[in-house]
């Protein structure tokens, strides 16, 4: 019994990271499919992101500006995947008993903080100031989502997921979005800063800064970015669902949920054009902050 | 030696060793930094023993007012010592390359000794009036220190004393009531009375201390003096003033609150529904938020970790304010944390000013490259605050937001979690400003500092991890404190917290990241191997790419600063100044009064005589 649960666990911490960066990849080549269109045009095929990745993986020569370039790629990729493993999924709940949502926020972290690290170490401008624009739209967006999530925490009166999750179990009337519509409303609209996905793609535009923190990765630096970035989208729905949409009673209805969540978003973004640095800022610290605060409000107010 | 020797022979050993030093320092410079890190380790060993020893000696009678005076350890008082022990010999060590060839290093080494040693001696102190006298040699020895380098230095160093002596005076008004009411100074004795005074009463001793404790703690409003002395103090004593120096606040709130009011007593210290703690909690809150933010927006190095110190002395203050279990744990061991931090950052940014000769984070760039020791323990020291997984702060950051949720008080969680975005901000900054991006043609010929100086900041590196990873060392010696002061004790494994308390398995962490960095070097190392280019192989998106020049340090958050800027000024800071201004135009008219002429003077006293008559016929009639 014992070992066929630790059996278990080993394969699902195993098979968690090819699920998220399957689901990563896939959405993104949906997303490109959706906005292709909506814009009239065809688009790529579905899995061209995994072409990309493959391309990129084997191409001729690579370039480093150090060992910290090359530790914070690492860094970034490793923080996404432990993130991963933390976030019940479904049926599959690896490590959640080693670390509840406060330790999920923390190693949330890691990832951009590998990215920073690496982008600072390419000694390139743009990067610094990709990197000095990604914390700028973390420290917007962090505001309303931390609001969120602890009106979360406050109302299911527990800081650890699985029990967020098991709070929402009941009838759908239990889930997250309609305990707490303001919160989820709120989160649901800073989902597209949170994935740093039009209009709030300033941190790596291409067309102003040169992909900013991404500028001086190649080859398979540029493929890890990739991974990570698809990881980072598998993490970002996720939680939303554990949060807000009761989780998953199999992996196939989450992971139809996030498929769910990302389409609406898609759709949306899809028809947005890129606000500047401190457009985004202003916007996420009005409507959704307001919205977010007002949830947590009531959440407080409901202790008393 | 017994234990009694052993206690007994401290607080000599460390004021008679910043004399000796002082004295050897006429003979021979060598045998004086000798005989300083000599003694300075001195009373590392001496505390360390002590560990989980309760002892207590009197040491003099006052003859006239029938009190004695006594030293005790317990817990709490280890805890501090232990911290300020090693703080000091790790900055003394630091000193020793750092100061070279500096002026007045006799009076230098004698003052951070004596800086020691006071602050041992108020850990030490069982009564009140041995606690004001240290604390009165500690103000004056920081004193000295903060305006050791002269120029500025010594008006930061008298905004630093009046605001001390306010505090002081507090201090003392509190101590002499207390004796005026119970007839003793000694701690215990009065946490046993004072449970039959009244609540007012109580509430007046409490405020008192908390102005003189929140003062040396810096907590707004009361915080104006530390982002300025420490701009201008030496690097070694900033590690010491902002690691541990400040935090006596701390030491003197666990005592004052915990270890006399007691948590009975404070609970009864409210009007209507506010407690007195939901007060300092919210002050604490304030504390935290806009000192963080405004650490953001600094270019000197030093002064954006001081804004630092201030935000995060907030975050002790919360959690020990808060009083949960987990709370007090929190605050205690967040300090402890933030002591090896910050004490890491200072020792790392005085090693980049004493090679580069700048501190303003506008002109440095790329010197990880020249220092990388320093670098990576700064980056350690970042991390810390942050409180990163796998680092001390992410541990003691954990525990306090856990219990304020958990507890029902969500706003106050979103001030702590807002900060530590702050604190995210401002401490990328400080690592990419000063060692990332390129190097400046001037900087190229930097080197990596002395070992003497690699050394404490390695040494507080690993601090920082170790406490990270296996936070059950420390949180046992806080454990004890809780139950010496009667408050119930967290429970704690090494790396595992009981389900009970919370979800959190620090060694797990450990090897989900250590697995995941592994799984990743694999695919990383099967690609094919990279070629390394030079800092000006980089790509310019086709534009012109200035040598010497392209780097992105200035305003790094501009865009954000141009919407919170207006919000985060020191407007505390200002209205002291106007106040300032204001009192010093009045005693500008008030001093015309005295113009030196003789005449005058009469006429004056012909006008007193006249008032006086006046007063005296109309009192007859009235």
């Amino acid at each position: 019994m014992m070992a066929a649960s630790t059996v278990t666990r080993i394969v699902s911490i195993a098979a968690l990271p090819v699920v998220g960066f399957l689901v990563g990849v896939l959405f993104l080549g949906l997303s490109r499919k959706i906005t292709a269109r909506i814009h009239r045009r065809y688009g790529p095929p579905l899995y061209q992101p995994i072409i990309d990745v493959v391309k990129l993986l084997t191409q001729k020569e690579n370039i480093s500006h150090g060992i910290l370039f090359d530790l914070g790629i690492l860094l970034g990729l490793a923080g996404a995947l432990i993130t991963m493993v933390f976030i019940p999924a479904g049926g599959l709940r690896p490590l959640s008993a080693s670390g509840d949502f406060l330790v999920v926020l923390y190693l949330m972290l890691l990832s951009p903080l590998g990215v920073a690290l690496a982008a600072g170490a390419s000694e390139n401008p743009n990067a610094s100031i990709g990197v000095s624009r990604k914390f700028i739209l973390a420290l917007g967006y962090e505001v309303p989502f931390l609001m969120a999530a602890l009106a979360v925490m406050t109302r299911f009166q527990t800081t650890s997921l699985l029990e967020v999750v098991s709070c929402q179990e009941g009838s759908v009337l239990d889930w997250g979005v309609f305990v707490l519509p303001l919160p989820a409303v709120a989160t649901f609209l800073i989902l597209p800063a949170m994935l740093g996905i039009r209009p709030f793609d300033f941190a790596g535009a291409p067309q102003e800064i040169a992909s900013g923190p991404m500028v001086e990765l190649g080859g398979k630096y540029l493929a890890f970015a990739a991974i990570q970035g698809a990881l980072h989208t598998y993490v970002v729905l996720a939680l939303f669902v554990d949060l807000f949409l009761g989780g998953g009673a199999s992996m196939l209805t989450f992971l139809a949920k996030m498929l769910a969540v990302f389409f609406v978003g898609v759709c949306i973004n899809a028809v947005l054009p890129r606000f500047r640095v401190e457009q985004g800022l202003r916007y996420l610290w009005k409507w959704p902050t307001i919205l977010a605060f007002f949830g947590l409000l009531i959440v407080a107010l409901r202790l008393e | 030696m017994d234990m009694e020797t052993s206690f007994a022979a401290i607080l000599p050993v460390a004021f008679g060793g910043a004399l000796l030093v002082y004295l050897a320092g006429k003979v021979s410079g060598a045998l004086r930094n000798v005989l300083a890190v000599l003694l300075a380790a001195a009373p590392v060993a001496l505390v360390a023993v002590l560990y989980g020893r309760e002892v207590r000696i009197v040491y003099y009678s006052l003859p006239f007012l029938d009190a004695q005076l006594a030293l005790r350890t317990d817990a709490l008082a280890w805890l501090f010592a232990i911290a300020v022990a090693a703080i000091g010999l790790l900055s003394i060590v630091f000193s020793l390359r750092y100061m070279q060839g500096g002026e007045r290093l006799d009076f230098y080494y004698f003052a951070m000794l004596l800086v020691n040693a006071a602050m041992l001696g108020i850990v030490f102190s069982a009564d009140l009036l041995s606690l004001f006298v240290f604390w009165e040699i500690l103000s004056w020895a920081t004193y000295l220190l903060i305006s050791y380098r002269g120029g500025k230095a010594v008006a930061a160093g008298l905004k630093y004393m009046v605001m001390s002596i306010a505090g002081s005076c507090a201090m003392l008004l509190a101590v002499a009531s207390l004796y005026a009411t119970c007839w003793t100074f000694d701690i215990a004795a009065l946490a046993r009375q004072v449970g039959a005074m009244s609540a007012a009463y109580r509430l007046f001793i409490l405020l008192m201390f908390v102005l003189a404790f929140g003062i040396k703690n810096a907590i707004v409003p009361v915080h104006v003096w530390l982002p300025d002395a420490h701009s201008e103090a030496v690097s070694p004593f900033s590690a010491v003033l902002s690691s541990v120096l400040v935090r006596m606040g701390i030491y003197g709130l666990m005592l004052i609150m915990y270890g006399v009011l007691g948590q009975g007593g404070l609970a009864e210290l409210k009007l209507g529904p506010v407690t007195f703690a939901h007060v300092l909690c919210w002050v604490a809150a304030v504390t935290i938020l806009v000192p963080l933010f405004i650490a953001m927006l600094q270019d000197d190095a030093k002064r954006l970790i001081a804004w630092s110190s201030v935000g995060h002395g907030g975050y002790m203050v919360l959690g020990i304010a808060f009083g949960t279990t987990l709370g007090v744990a929190g605050g205690l061991f967040h300090a402890l944390n933030y002591a090896a931090c910050v004490a890491l950052l200072f020792l790392a940014v005085g090693a980049v000013e004493h090679r580069t000769g700048t501190r303003d984070l506008n002109e440095l760039g790329g010197l990880m490259k020249r220092m990388p020791v320093t670098f990576v323990t700064a980056l350690v020291g970042v991390c810390g605050l942050i409180g990163v997984p796998l680092t001390n702060g992410f541990v003691s950051k954990w525990f306090i937001y856990k219990t304020l949720i958990m507890e029902g008080h969500p706003f106050l969680a979103l001030v702590a979690l807002v900060g530590t975005w702050a604190t995210i901000l401002y401490g990328y900054k400080l690592i990419h400003n000063a060692f990332l991006g390129q190097l400046p043609s001037r900087c190229r010929e930097v080197r990596e500092v002395h070992f003497s100086m690699q050394l404490p900041m390695i040494l507080l590196a690993l601090a920082v991890i170790l406490f990270g990873v296996l936070p059950g060392i420390p949180v046992r010696a806080i454990s004890s404190v809780q139950v010496s002061l009667g408050l119930e004790a967290l429970e704690s494994g090494l790396w595992a917290l009981p389900p009970a308390v919370g979800e959190l398995n620090t060694i797990n962490i450990l090897a989900g990241v250590v697995a995941s960095l592994a799984i990743v070097y694999v695919g990383f190392a099967l690609a094919k191997k990279a070629r390394r280019v030079d800092q000006f192989d980089s790509y310019g998106a086709g534009s012109y790419v200035p040598p010497d020049r392209y780097q992105y340090s200035v305003n790094f958050y501009q865009r954000a600063h141009e919407l919170i800027g207006p919000y985060v000024r020191d407007r505390v800071d200002d209205f002291y100044g106007w106040l300032v201004a204001k009192a010093e135009g009045f005693f500008e008219e008030a001093r015309k009064i005295y113009t030196g002429n003789v005449n005058t003077y009469a006429a004056y006293i012909v006008l007193l005589a006249a008032l006086l008559i006046v007063l005296k016929i109309g009192g007859q009639f009235g």
